[in-house]
């Protein structure tokens, strides 16, 4: 019975280390490459910071961070926002409402994003609105509010609606109903929408591809345009990205251990 | 959350803040304005861009596009830009859907600067519209240690249906360049309407992809060819020229029978937002200084006459090298002219010779 | 409380506007021909037929149609046993190694693929292997992160009793773990196929030209030819087809719930 378990814990355990190399040798392979010193994607020929310099001298490279940053906090606020209005909203409108909203709500989600992407285009172009900032902030709003309302809504339907009507009965004007008892009730849901917005916006290629403007690119559009040529300055930047992400990941994640481990400490 | 958002933007801006922006140039009348530059990825010089902008005072927004059709199709979707560089054939598509404004030749005064082989071009003879970029013709770039001249002479552009190099192959993912290939090794022009002889065409490049299976690329056969790992490449010579320089295996050769002479020029849309700035960047390009700076960095042909000689020449970076010169004594070289019909035909069937 | 309803009107009037009526202009240049900027509201199925009667079209889309398949099938097959491996642990080590798996999917997917390309350099591989490695590594995190909510929502009690009925593990897995696990596998098959039928980024970066799957198609019509009828009555195609398999995953997925 031990030999049989040891087995086991040994064959999952090994399984679990192959599936995080598959996950991380890419990630790896780019930190480890854009401290290369020459221009190869295949040796290693020593240390350098060479193509850290390049990328912060490379003003279009800065501006795509910048962009793909400031989109996708202003879409996330905005569809985080219009999206919990509107998942409470719709909890309370008539069936029919609420069916035909999400049928509709649900087409960027489905539709392949090249679609979303395309139909976008042909929008702006047939409203005569010129491609830019503005356009690419909309089309980022228009695919993460789905998101956020798909993400709240299961949470919507499982709460006591009695709740927030004894609030009112006991003298809650609806604003307070709605910030004191609904929200709260749901933030988990709000989170994690916000949090799917933002890196479905962040990670975005497709739709920002053929609704952006002249001058306004972001991370995905910059690495699409650099691809053809052998380019170790994007090692630098996916480097970048990766510590920027790892760091926020792990204080968003370790944060609420520590201060959990912190709270059992003075609880015992 | 939140704060892990913030900090993001945060620690994005310093990083903004570390790429130096602000330039303290000369305070010139064009102070403060913007200009909206849609160019070829890698087609212009180190310092060129930021040293316009030092010099004028202005901030240039810098996009890239990797085909002529792919601008178009921007143009089309509303985006609004002051300089363009396309294609010769695209640039006549463009005067004839009258989608350009006429260069203000006050303002560009140093066309005497242009070299011969792009004065006086058929599709622009006055520079009304266009004023030459770059230029050269498409040829085939060869790794002389497995196949050799006497056999890339013999064949022409026929070397690329030999099935001996199957698999070593990098063909340009146009169909205007891959028909023209086909085109010239059947004796036809390349900006034939005759049906037959598109079929025939596209017969063509189905064997060759049945020859020698191969890699559908664009830029990427530049680094393909400098590295070797390819054996054959259809290139523009500027890029061969790049090649050439890099690694000294690689030659190049461009068919007697006549390939492709093409030249890129500067324009500016009808819808320019900033025309005279527009006018002012074009006249600027044409200096010795800018156009030393882009040839010498890209390794295409430049359309300023001294820049030209001297890099061909003894001492210049590409004296010696096949690939920076193109001919211009040819009478079956040919241009591409603007043809709506043909290029949705070929667009089509160059679909289904790369599914073939 | 019905009052609340009305928050829902400002998104009603942008979904009208951002979303309802961008997608009746794709089927108004699905049905007609001619024109980029000019409408002719001359309707017709000559897109529609153009592509449905021609053999090399239809083998693009059995390409995307298999491609997808079979990354969702090894995403499937990869991706379960990590999942279940992960719910085994204890709590903390499960809660690190979802981060681990999550921290991938947050970088760009171009960059991530662009990485890719760089190894795979190294070795002599076949276009369409790499473009299943691409395919694979952009997609297992969403297949194993729903099979593990599946899994790790089951109620534990449920495990001992069968075991307590004298069930042994491989039938405990099979009668109990497996079954209750299905809606996490559909969820993850709805996050693999959909974006893997239509994805254009990955087969072109690592496929070289030498692959054109359906996006490639669409973005090639739109881009390059400029043809944008042609181009929307393939989006229509393609977007028919998921929403069809997408309706035919929902109704498993109910009439499973229900038996």
């Amino acid at each position: 019975m031990d030999k049989k378990r040891k087995g086991l814990r040994f064959g999952s355990g090994f399984y679990l280390t192959l599936i995080m190399l598959f996950f991380y040798v890419p990630i790896l392979y780019v930190v480890v490459f854009s401290f290369n010193n020459s221009k190869s994607l295949t040796s290693f020929t020593g240390f350098s910071l060479m193509w850290y310099e390049k990328m912060f001298a490379n003003r279009t490279m800065m501006e795509s961070i910048y962009y793909t940053v400031l989109v996708a906090v202003i879409a996330t606020v905005v569809s985080t926002v219009v999206g919990t209005i509107t998942a409470i909203g719709l909890s309370k409108s008539r069936r029919l409402v609420r069916e035909v909203v999400t049928q509709i709500n649900n087409l960027p989600v489905m539709n392949p994003d090249i679609v979303t992407a395309i139909s976008l285009m042909l929008f702006f172009i047939s409203i005569n609105m010129k491609t830019g900032l503005l356009t690419l902030i909309l089309a980022h709003i228009t695919f993460c509010i789905p998101y956020v309302i798909l993400s709240i809504m299961p949470k919507l339907r499982q709460l006591d609606d009695n709740v927030a009507e004894a609030a009112l009965d006991l003298g809650a004007t609806p604003w307070q109903a709605l910030t004191k008892v609904i929200i709260p009730q749901i933030k988990d849901a709000i989170l994690s929408g916000a949090l799917i917005a933002f890196s479905m916006s962040f990670d975005d290629f497709v739709i920002s591809f053929f609704t952006t403007g002249p001058g306004i690119n972001n991370i995905s559009i910059y690495v699409y345009t650099m691809y053809k040529r052998i380019n170790p300055s994007i090692n630098a930047l996916s480097s970048l990205i990766i510590l920027v992400i790892a760091t926020v990941l792990v204080i968003v994640n370790v944060v609420p251990m520590l201060k959990n481990r912190k709270k059992r400490e003075i609880e015992a | 959350m939140k704060k892990a958002m913030i900090s993001l933007f945060c620690a994005v801006m310093c990083l903004l803040a570390l790429a130096g922006c602000g330039s303290s140039g000369k305070s010139t009348k064009y102070a403060g304005q913007v200009l909206n530059v849609y160019n070829w990825g890698e087609y212009v010089g180190e310092n060129v861009i930021s040293n316009f902008e030092k010099e004028y005072d202005v901030t240039v927004n810098y996009s890239l596009f990797s085909s002529n059709e792919e601008m178009y199709t921007k143009l089309m979707s509303g985006s609004s830009y002051d300089i363009l560089v396309p294609s010769d054939y695209m640039i006549e598509r463009l005067i004839s859907e009258k989608m350009l404004q006429p260069i203000d030749k006050s303002i560009v005064t140093n066309l005497d600067n242009l070299a011969d082989g792009v004065k006086n071009l058929n599709w622009d003879p006055d520079n009304t519209y266009a004023v030459p970029y770059f230029w050269g013709n498409v040829g085939i770039v060869y790794d002389s240690t497995h196949i050799s001249q006497a056999d890339v002479e013999k064949y022409n552009f026929a070397i690329f249906k030999q099935t001996a190099y199957k698999g070593h192959v990098d063909m340009y993912d146009s169909e205007r360049d891959a028909f023209m290939i086909a085109f010239k090794d059947l004796g036809y022009s390349m900006n034939t309407s005759n049906e037959e002889e598109i079929q025939a065409a596209y017969k063509w490049l189905k064997e060759m992809n049945a020859a020698v299976n191969p890699s559908y690329v664009t830029d990427e056969s530049i680094d393909d060819m400098v590295n070797g790992q390819k054996w054959l490449a259809l290139l523009y010579s500027g890029d061969a020229s790049y090649v050439l320089s890099q690694n000294a295996n690689m030659r190049y050769y461009a068919p007697s029978y006549g390939t492709n002479l093409w030249v890129d020029g500067m324009v500016i849309p009808a819808n320019a937002s900033n025309p005279e700035l527009a006018n002012v960047f074009i006249n600027y390009i044409l200096t010795y200084e800018a156009s030393l700076d882009n040839s010498e960095t890209v390794g295409y042909s430049s359309s300023n006459k001294q820049v030209l000689e001297e890099l061909s020449s003894e001492g210049g970076t590409y004296y010696n090298n096949a690939a920076y010169l193109p001919r211009t004594d040819n009478p079956k070289d040919e241009t591409f002219h603007n043809n709506e019909v043909l290029r949705k035909e070929l667009s089509n069937l160059w679909v289904k010779v790369k599914l073939g | 409380m019905k009052s609340f309803g009305r928050m829902a009107y400002p998104y009603m009037a942008w979904i009208t506007v951002f979303i309802v009526i961008p997608m009746i202009m794709i089927m108004l240049y699905a049905f007609t021909v001619q024109g980029n900027e000019t409408l002719i509201f001359h309707f017709t199925l000559a897109n529609f037929a153009r592509f449905l009667q021609d053999q090399t079209f239809l083998n693009v889309l059995w390409n995307s149609l298999r491609i997808a398949v079979i990354t969702t099938l090894c995403c499937i097959i990869i991706g379960y046993p990590a999942a279940f491996l992960i719910a085994q642990q204890d709590e903390r080590k499960q809660g690190i190694m979802i981060l681990l798996i999550t921290l991938p999917m947050w970088i760009n997917m171009l960059v991530r693929t662009y990485a890719w390309r760089g190894i795979m350099l190294h070795f002599d591989l076949s276009s369409e292997f790499k473009i299943f490695v691409g395919m694979i590594y952009n997609f297992l995190p969403y297949m194993i992160i729903q099979i593990y909510t599946s899994l790790a929502k089951l109620d534990k009690n449920l495990i001992t009793a069968a075991q307590d009925l004298g069930a042994n593990p491989l039938q405990t897995f099979l009668k109990v773990t497996l079954p209750l696990s299905v809606p996490g596998i559909i969820s993850g098959i709805t996050l693999v196929f959909l974006p893997a039928v239509s994805s254009f980024f990955i087969p072109k970066l690592l496929g070289g030209g030498d692959y054109v799957l359906i996006g490639n198609l669409i973005e090639t019509y739109f881009v390059t030819t400029g043809d944008w009828n042609f181009g929307s009555a393939i989006s229509l195609i393609m977007a028919a087809i998921i929403l069809i398999s997408m309706y035919l995953t929902r109704k498993l997925d109910r009439q499973y719930q229900e038996d």
